[in-house]
């Protein structure tokens, strides 16, 4: 039976190379699918890699307390006329909340850095409390972070970046050196240790951390605020509730009237994210499936022009003994060797490909998905050639020989 | 198992066998009741018009075709009970067929085609080679086994189909107008090759239109119409 097989396989192989271009065409769908369900994975993979990486520095316990929702699609006249945040809210938040860890207010703004010759642009310096070095997850490489006591006296000092660092200090230790945040003269007291970009976009590592109260001094008294708040990781829904009832109460907000602040949670963007990835999703196999189907018809009908060619070799074959079995495996094997071969070459340009969207997407093909792509072009090829097959197998001997 | 047995040396036995094939509104009696007995190491030409049956005949005894109706026992084993993988076991062990346009598979060297019906025998690899050598040599062909078909001439086109039939060692050698598309010469040469296996032992069937050519035989079969009309022995033996 073995021998049978091996034979067949070498028929299979000799027919399918003996016409390489109609071979590569007739897979082309098959290759064409199996590129799309791998990408389609390696794509996904990565994003969730990335995404997770995202989702830990915005942190599963923290509320983020600011005028309008992430991903809300209210009304606009109704956003415009909502307060704005204040930073005094942190310290009633923390005082009055049981389940508040820390909370922190923080105001943004773009601006370069320098130092002597050297320079970085497009930094975004972050003005906060003591409290964000618990709200944002935020780990010191080197020095320390804010004190209250520079929050309050409004001291030049600033904890950068690991990029910024890098790019003013090579080398050099940064600790105590002054730099320039835009005209403004500070003194480095700590590095941030590496966070990557966020969701692939925002470098964390472009950052200065100043204190709030020198930050409204010299860029913006009355500026855009966001409260970070960290809450007791075991009572969530308590800690929403509760931080929403703060929140009315300091803005006495009347029982019947809806809020006027929006809290954020990590989960708003899973819940984006997921409508994403199913997007992605949908489409690639969409993708897979349809030219799975098209390149099976195209593997039948091929198979059938194959058989019609070859009619003669099988009535020959038969009249020397093949059963009907072995000329049915005989081109089974070749419809899902040609399916096979489809199969590996998408796998191995998706196996490429993959390397490519790693430079932008921490991203490998599963293993999983590879094995499915190879089940699947197996399933397309004997799908697919089953007919064909079929009816070479059931050829009357004698036509099939007097076939020109 | 069958109601019709063989007797001792008998290989081939038709009992009132016919082949009718269907074309609408008429039948075509290809073979019309043939009764035949043929033993071990027969050496048998069948000859007659086109369109007497010859070739339906030879296809009913290389069990590439079954009989409408009657039986055929082969070696005492009905063949007309039987279904379509007993029927290609019997064609792969029992017959070698030779063919008038050679049916050689043309993208096999010569070894690979005669080795081929080893493969569906499942004989191991290194007999088969073995085998199949050896049948090459015995047509003459031990210097041309690398060779395509396209590269070979056609006596030894045929040539290759003689080692092809030979290889498994089969009950009965079957030639449908073996030499009908070669020049006289090659034509001889083959008929060489079909005696000296009658003299090996084999037993033989081949058709023919040339009257030279059924002497090698030693009983000729005359057919018309899908029946025996002629069933004699050759008296003056060829050499
Ligand atoms: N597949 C078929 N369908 C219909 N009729 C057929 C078929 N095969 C053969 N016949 C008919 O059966 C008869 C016998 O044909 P066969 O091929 O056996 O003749 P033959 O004696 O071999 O002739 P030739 O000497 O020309 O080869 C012919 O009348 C032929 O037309
Ligand atoms: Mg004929």
């Amino acid at each position: 039976m073995l021998q049978l097989f091996f034979e067949n396989i070498r028929i299979a192989v000799s027919a399918i190379f003996s016409s390489k271009m109609r071979s590569f065409l007739t897979a082309l769908g098959i290759i064409i699918g199996v590129l799309a369900v791998t990408l389609m994975g390696t794509l996904i993979s990565g994003l969730d890699k990335s995404f997770e990486k995202s989702m830990s520095m915005l942190g599963k316990d923290v509320f983020y307390i600011s005028k309008f929702e992430w991903f809300g699609n209210q009304d606009y006249w109704e956003l415009r006329n909502r307060p704005d945040i204040k930073p005094e809210y942190a310290e009633k938040l923390v005082e009055q909340g049981k389940y508040v860890i820390a909370a922190s207010p923080q105001s943004f703004r773009m601006s370069d850095m320098s130092r002597d010759e050297k320079s970085i642009t497009g930094v975004s310096v972050i003005g906060t409390t003591t409290d964000y070095m618990q709200t944002s997850n935020t780990t010191i490489e080197k020095g320390r972070f804010l004190t209250d006591g520079e929050h309050n006296s409004g001291s030049r000092v600033a904890v950068i970046g690991y990029d910024v660092a890098e790019e003013l200090f090579d080398n050099s230790d940064p600790i105590g050196e002054n730099v320039k945040i835009g005209p403004y003269k500070f003194r480095v007291i700590g590095v941030v240790e590496k966070q990557g970009k966020f969701l692939g976009l925002q470098s964390m590592d472009t950052q200065a951390i100043i204190p709030l109260g020198t930050f409204q001094r010299l860029f913006s008294r009355r500026g855009f605020f966001r409260l970070s708040v960290k809450v007791d990781k075991d009572y969530m829904e308590e800690a929403e509730y509760e931080v929403r009832s703060i929140m009315r109460r300091i803005r006495e907000i009347r029982p019947e009237e809806p809020d006027n602040f929006a809290i954020n949670k990590q989960e708003a963007f899973e819940t984006t994210y997921n409508s994403i990835k199913l997007a992605i999703g949908g489409t690639g196999i969409f993708i897979t499936v349809l030219s799975l189907i098209v390149g099976g018809i195209g593997i039948m009908n091929i198979m059938f022009v194959s058989v019609k060619e070859r009619t003669r070799e099988i009535g020959i074959r038969k009249a020397i003994g093949a059963t009907r079995n072995v000329i049915l495996s005989q081109f089974l094997i070749e419809a899902v060797l040609i399916c096979l071969m489809g199969g590996l070459t998408g796998l191995g340009l998706a196996y490429g490909l993959s390397f490519a969207i790693s430079k932008f997407l921490p991203s490998t093909m599963p293993i999983s998905l590879a094995i499915i792509a190879i089940i699947i072009s197996l399933v397309v090829g004997i799908m697919s050639g089953l007919v064909p097959s079929y009816r070479a197998a059931k050829l009357d001997p004698i036509e099939a020989l007097s076939y020109d | 198992m069958s109601a019709v047995k063989a007797k001792n040396g008998e290989m081939i036995v038709f009992k009132a066998v016919k082949k009718i094939y269907n074309l609408g509104a008429e039948n075509v009696h290809a073979l019309d009741g043939v009764d035949l007995n043929i033993e071990r190491n027969e050496y048998i030409s069948i000859m007659g018009p086109s369109g007497s049956g010859k070739s339906t005949l030879m296809n009913v005894i290389g069990c590439l075709d079954t009989p409408t109706a009657g039986t055929y026992v082969f070696e005492g084993e009905p063949v007309h009970e039987m279904d379509d993988n007993q029927l290609a076991s019997i064609r792969n062990r029992k017959i070698g067929f030779v063919f008038q346009t050679f049916n050689l598979l043309s993208k096999l060297t010569a070894l690979r085609n005669v080795e081929l019906p080893l493969i569906y025998a499942n004989v191991p690899r290194e007999d088969r080679l073995e085998h199949a050598k050896t049948a090459l040599e015995k047509v003459g062909l031990g210097d041309r086994m690398k060779h395509k078909p396209n590269e070979l001439s056609g006596g030894q086109r045929q040539r290759v189909a003689i080692a092809r039939a030979l290889v498994t060692n089969p009950s009965i050698i079957l030639a449908d107008e073996p030499t009908g598309n070669l020049d006289s010469k090659s034509g001889e040469e083959i008929m060489k090759i079909f005696d000296s296996l009658h003299d090996a032992g084999n037993t033989i069937i081949l058709v023919t239109h040339e009257r030279y050519i059924a002497e090698h035989a030693n009983r000729t079969i005359h057919l018309l119409d899908g029946k025996i009309r002629v069933d004699e022995k050759n008296n003056i033996k060829k050499n």
